[in-house]
């Protein structure tokens, strides 16, 4: 069963670097009200086009793990905040099946005045997780992140590793299809690292997929199934891991 | 996999319809119940009182106002109600409103670290925000309850119609709030001059007064602030028909709620999926 489950074709971001907004009659109402005399200062099309990324396609199945290798500005990072829906894209589009959890960070919505407890529901909820479920995965979570007797203590005063060590609890343990992770992996001790990736080869072994952004070669190989490599918004290079790209990408 | 797959999500960058978004609101409403008990969790957190001070705010603030308008300023000492009551339908809708607007208006600036980094229908936060306010509204209503009690008194019939004068409120603060709130994220002047209209409002709406105070030539005008309509009609329906149910201020404030209420909508789904590149 090698479905597609994020499809994305012809996918481009455009960025404009004079920091202009797109022409709306609303917004420009707005502008006008707010600066007046200055209608004529949105009007000016010298600015200068910037594509982060440019006709992008790439596919994954279930099950699959791909790796985004490239430089910083590379449009590593852009790709996955259009699948997270942060961002739309200028064109193109993606196509997702199954219910997306994003790790653009660890511990989203986490607020220092509220305890341990409550961050996990409120983090759970903003991953697209039901109560009920988090209800039944709470003690695993816990467990996990290995925090219990600082459930009922607010966050404030966690030390930055049982902080990153709930957050990533909470990420591990939502129900999800398909997992959207930045660079995440990299978070607490060697040993709670390891743990992480042990959980997430379990996760990927039953059948979730993910993409994911690592500039740790190690990580790539042992996680993914595929890399795709990108070169200043372009895909320069797709294919398996056991492909050759990974060499070339580290002699470059 | 997860037990129940959702549809097939198509990424494009096209703007949600009206449809598609309630799905979405829908899905993730789990996510309001939260941000609504985080707010309320942190605002009275560390506090000696706590959520006593649900009730301690409203009771201060009736107490200033029945002092000021009363007392102070004199006002129509001649009407058979009550006068802290009549006040007291001012001040409520006032307050709720003129806390709201602030609150929801910084909400998506507030969190943009959030929005940065997941998705969930950005409509959410805005909405947390009035709906915490809006829990603050609710019990001064309670307050105002005993003070009916407190002064013997009863309203009439006309009570019925209080539910939708206040879900008019409602639905005109949401809105607002949720116009704002994307507008303050475009331009942040909005967040500089809102303040300032909020206390020119005070004044332009019928808070410590009542409509009848405003010379008759100017009424029309005056009650193109959709306030006006609700407030006086929230005194007809609590305080036994006051003078006659202000029908035109009525029909003008359920027209202008709508209008603002219509174009604040189409304009926040326009830009929601824009904000973090707006920001």
């Amino acid at each position: 069963m090698n479905d597609i489950v994020i499809d994305i074709a012809n996918l481009s971001k455009r960025y404009s670097l004079s920091h202009q907004h797109r022409p709306d009659s609303l917004k420009a109402w707005l502008r006008a009200m707010m600066r007046p005399g200055g209608i004529k200062l949105g009007d000016q099309s010298t600015e200068e086009e910037f594509w982060a990324l440019k006709d992008v396609n790439l596919q994954v199945r279930e099950g699959e793990c791909l790796a985004l290798i490239g430089k910083n500005g590379s449009g590593k990072s852009t790709v996955l905040k259009v699948l997270a829906r942060v961002i739309p894209p200028t064109s193109g589009r993606v196509r997702v099946r199954g219910r997306v959890a994003s790790l653009l960070e660890v511990g989203t919505g986490f607020h220092p005045e509220l305890t341990g407890r409550e961050n996990i529901f409120l983090n759970g909820a903003m991953l697209g997780c039901r109560e009920r479920e988090i209800r039944r995965r709470f003690d695993a979570m816990v467990e996990f992140s290995g925090v219990e007797r600082f459930l009922d203590t607010p966050v404030k005063h966690y030390s930055s590793g049982m902080y990153v060590r709930l957050a990533y609890a909470v990420a591990a343990h939502v129900d999800t299809d398909i997992l959207i992770i930045d660079e995440v992996l990299a978070v607490g001790d060697a040993e709670f690292q390891k743990k992480c990736q042990n959980h997430l080869r379990t996760a990927l072994a039953a059948g979730t997929s993910a993409i994911v952004v690592s500039h740790s070669i190690p990580t790539i190989k042992t996680l993914s199934s595929h890399v795709a490599w990108l070169r200043e918004g372009r895909l320069y290079e797709a294919g398996p891991i056991d492909s050759d790209i990974l060499q070339r990408y580290a002699a470059c | 996999m997860s037990e129940n797959r959702p549809p097939t999500l198509i990424i494009d960058g096209s703007p949600p319809t009206w449809r598609s978004y309630r799905r979405e609101l829908r899905a993730f409403h789990e996510v309001l119940r939260m941000l609504i008990r985080r707010d309320l969790i942190v605002r009275f957190r560390q506090t000696y009182f706590g959520l006593a001070w649900l009730l301690f705010k409203p009771l201060m603030l009736m107490a200033v106002m029945s002092f000021a308008f009363g007392f102070l300023a004199g006002f129509e000492k001649s009407h058979a109600t009550p006068y802290p009551l009549i006040i007291f339908c001012g001040v409520i809708p006032w307050y709720f409103f003129s806390n709201s607007v602030p609150d929801s208006m910084n909400s998506l600036l507030g969190h943009m670290h959030i929005i940065q980094k997941t998705y969930f229908p950005r409509a959410i936060i805005p909405i947390a925000a009035v709906a915490v306010d809006a829990i603050e509204f609710a019990i001064a209503w309670l307050l105002f309850a005993l003070g009916c009690i407190w002064f013997g008194y009863l309203p009439g019939w006309q009570i019925v119609f209080f539910p939708l004068f206040c879900l008019q409120l409602l639905v005109l603060c949401t809105t607002i709030g949720l116009w704002l709130s994307v507008a303050n994220v475009q331009f942040r002047d909005i967040g500089n001059l809102i303040p300032f209209m909020l206390t020119t409002g005070f004044f332009l709406t019928p808070v410590g007064y009542t409509l009848m105070r405003i010379p008759e030539q100017w009424q029309l005008v005056y009650a193109l602030n959709p306030l006006v309509g609700i407030i006086e009609g929230l005194r007809w329906s609590l305080l036994n028909g006051m003078e006659g149910f202000p029908l035109v201020p009525v029909i003008l404030s359920l027209a202008t709620t709508l209008a603002s209420g219509l174009i604040a909508v189409h304009h926040f789904l326009a830009v929601e999926s824009d904000l973090v590149d707006l920001a």
